[in-house]
């Protein structure tokens, strides 16, 4: 069972969350409670609708849920007036579909978020996004716009921009949906790798049982809810009075 | 990678559509610019035109020199006054100058005694000045004489009066574009010209000063003058004002200064329309991309900045460009010769400035609208956006 008395501990913890979008009366997300622990990987996999990417988004302070917490290394997020800033230090997002700026060089991209992160000069965001390109094996591409890279040289460039600001947590959302079988599997020894050496929390939303596989835990989730989750005691307990 | 060059980059990616922003703009500010250039030099030139003495003396009510008229008898009576030390009267009014074409073009006439006031500027480039008794000669202004291609010794007809030309007898220069552009001829053939007979449109007055800056003597006498009446004509009265008042009393450039800013005012509408348009359309399309910089962690205020940053470049674009369009414009309207008389075609700093100052405001406030709107954008729904 949950351990509501206890929301530290973890670098994450959701506390019963709820988020009905104001276009219907479905709950997108509907009382799911979830941990997740500094370095940790876990794959949350359900079908299409199920409330995987509404459930990234709230954890990824993109968006509030309507009912419950998130807390952050014990800190609750809705106390924060700098989310933004939050993000920019602490999250690393990954796209499905990249979502890298076509004007922009792969080394540029990556820099995006460093406006944001510990005040640097230019020359030094231009030279820690090299190291960050070469560490994705991107060097060699660093001045080459998104329209003349592959779609796998794509995603290892939006995942150099995640981890721009060095943060704790990477969020990706069906990172390897785009990607052929060969690049899904580079992009995953990517991010596994990457997990491991920057001790980084990794939680991934989904449909592949490839990437699901290599998660420490797998969290399943159907119609908003966490219905299993391979590695935790922690289960759904959803609050009556706001399910009715 | 610079901010502002990520500013830079997003304008450069729809070069098409940039460049026609900046050019739309910049025609806009340019006709701006050459507006108020012109309000600027014709004030300049009119304020140092009434350098040099300490009061303008013309009919009170009229709005400007040329329609002013009085009787000779009032400049003779003020001549008498105690306190004056000098006056110089003279006629200016438009007058027909026929070419040797038979075109006749329409120039200003200045009626001058030997002794006045506005010989002490003149430099005599060809000829010579006419003596106290001389008739029917004149002395053209260096681009009247250039747009007449008309040189000493030559003859024109002034006025209309076929039966007796005007010999040119001098070429001048001078640091005022209207006199640049007249013709200067001896008083009394000005009266005969423009059919004022004993009369004059105005005069001006050297006081006699016990100290350089005693304004209460100039006023005393500017008292008395304004006093006298025309026992024939008892209905004119006369205003002298000092030199600074006199040019901001002046209707034509009241009116000029009040065409160059309704037309900044409508270039400034013109720009901020555009401007609004290009930006709204601009953060429309970016949609998708506002949201993923915002899903990485930029506060509403950078997404602001990057939005009003890339107006202000194009503004500032702009800008140059308008600033080029005005100083050819102008330099292309000096060509023509209905004109070349009284437009100078160089742009003071001050109006650089201030033309950059507006465009820079079209920009800011034509981008503010869109800025907020990409700033409100929420990142998750932005980056749904198709």
């Amino acid at each position: 069972m949950i351990d509501e008395t206890d929301p530290n501990g973890d670098l994450l913890f959701a506390d019963r969350l709820y988020k009905t979008y104001p276009d219907g009366d479905v709950h997108a997300i509907n009382g799911v409670s979830l941990r997740l622990r500094e370095g940790e990987y876990v794959a949350i996999t359900g079908p299409s609708g199920c409330g995987k990417s509404t459930l990234l988004n709230v954890l990824g302070a993109l968006d509030r849920p309507d009912k419950g917490e998130v807390y952050f290394r014990g800190e609750a997020l809705s106390r924060r007036r700098d989310l933004d800033h939050f993000r920019a230090r602490q999250i690393g997002f990954v796209f499905q579909s990249f979502f890298l700026l076509p004007a922009l060089t792969a080394r540029e991209n990556v820099q995006i978020p460093m406006f944001e992160g510990e005040s640097m000069p230019a020359r030094e965001r231009a030279k820690k996004a090299d190291a960050l390109l070469e560490l994705v094996g991107m060097s060699k591409r660093a001045d080459h716009r998104p329209n003349k890279l592959s779609v796998g040289e794509r995603q290892r460039v939006a995942l150099a921009r995640a981890l721009a600001n060095n943060p704790s947590l990477l969020l990706a959302d069906e990172p390897t949906g785009n990607l052929d079988s060969e690049n899904a599997d580079k992009v995953l020894d990517l991010l596994t790798s990457l997990q491991k050496t920057h001790r980084l929390a990794l939680l991934v939303v989904t449909h592949s049982d490839e990437v699901a596989e290599r998660a420490d835990r797998v969290v399943r989730m159907k119609d908003g809810k966490v219905v299993a989750d391979s590695g935790s005691d922690l289960l759904p307990t959803p609050d009556p009075a706001a399910t009715g | 990678m610079y901010f502002v060059s990520f500013i830079l980059k997003n304008l450069t990616r729809r070069p098409v559509r940039t460049v026609l922003t900046v050019l739309g703009l910049a025609v806009t500010v340019g006709s701006m610019i050459a507006f108020l250039a012109i309000s600027h030099n014709v004030n300049a030139s009119a304020e140092q035109a009434v350098q040099g003495f300490d009061l303008q003396v013309m009919q009170s009510g009229k709005s400007s020199g040329l329609n002013s008229d009085f009787s000779e008898a009032l400049v003779e009576r003020a001549r008498k006054l105690p306190g004056v030390a000098q006056v110089a009267e003279g006629i200016a009014d438009m007058a027909d100058m026929r070419r040797s074409s038979g075109a006749v073009d329409s120039v200003l006439i200045l009626g001058w005694k030997v002794d006045n006031f506005g010989f002490e500027n003149m430099k005599i480039l060809d000829g010579r000045k006419f003596g106290p008794d001389e008739r029917h000669v004149v002395l053209l202004g260096s681009m009247l004489a250039q747009n007449l291609n008309r040189k000493v010794g030559d003859q024109l007809v002034l006025g209309g009066d076929t039966d007796h030309p005007y010999e040119v007898i001098g070429i001048y220069d001078s640091p005022l574009i209207f006199e640049r552009g007249a013709a200067v001829v001896p008083f009394k053939d000005a009266q005969e010209i423009t059919g004022r007979k004993g009369r004059v449109t105005g005069f001006s007055i050297r006081v006699q000063k016990t100290s350089a800056d005693n304004p209460d003597e100039v006023e005393t006498v500017r008292k008395e003058v304004e006093a006298l009446r025309d026992p024939e004509d008892p209905t004119v009265r006369l205003t002298a004002q000092s030199p600074d008042t006199f040019v901001k009393s002046l209707q034509q450039l009241k009116l000029l200064r009040a065409v160059a800013w309704l037309v900044s005012v409508i270039a400034l509408a013109i720009g901020i329309i555009s401007m609004l348009n290009t930006m709204a359309m601009s953060v429309l399309e970016r949609t998708q991309e506002i949201g993923i910089l915002r899903a990485v962690g930029w506060p509403p205020m950078r997404v602001i900045l990057m939005v009003l940053g890339e107006a202000v470049l194009l503004s500032l674009a702009a800008a140059a460009g308008g600033t080029a369009i005005a100083a050819v414009g102008l330099q292309g309207l000096t060509l023509a010769p209905k004109v070349n008389g009284f437009i100078e075609p160089h742009i003071h700093w001050s109006v650089v400035l201030l033309g950059m100052g507006i465009t820079v405001m079209i920009g800011l406030l034509g981008g503010a609208y869109p800025a907020y709107r990409a700033s409100r954008l929420l990142p998750t729904e932005a980056i749904r956006h198709d």
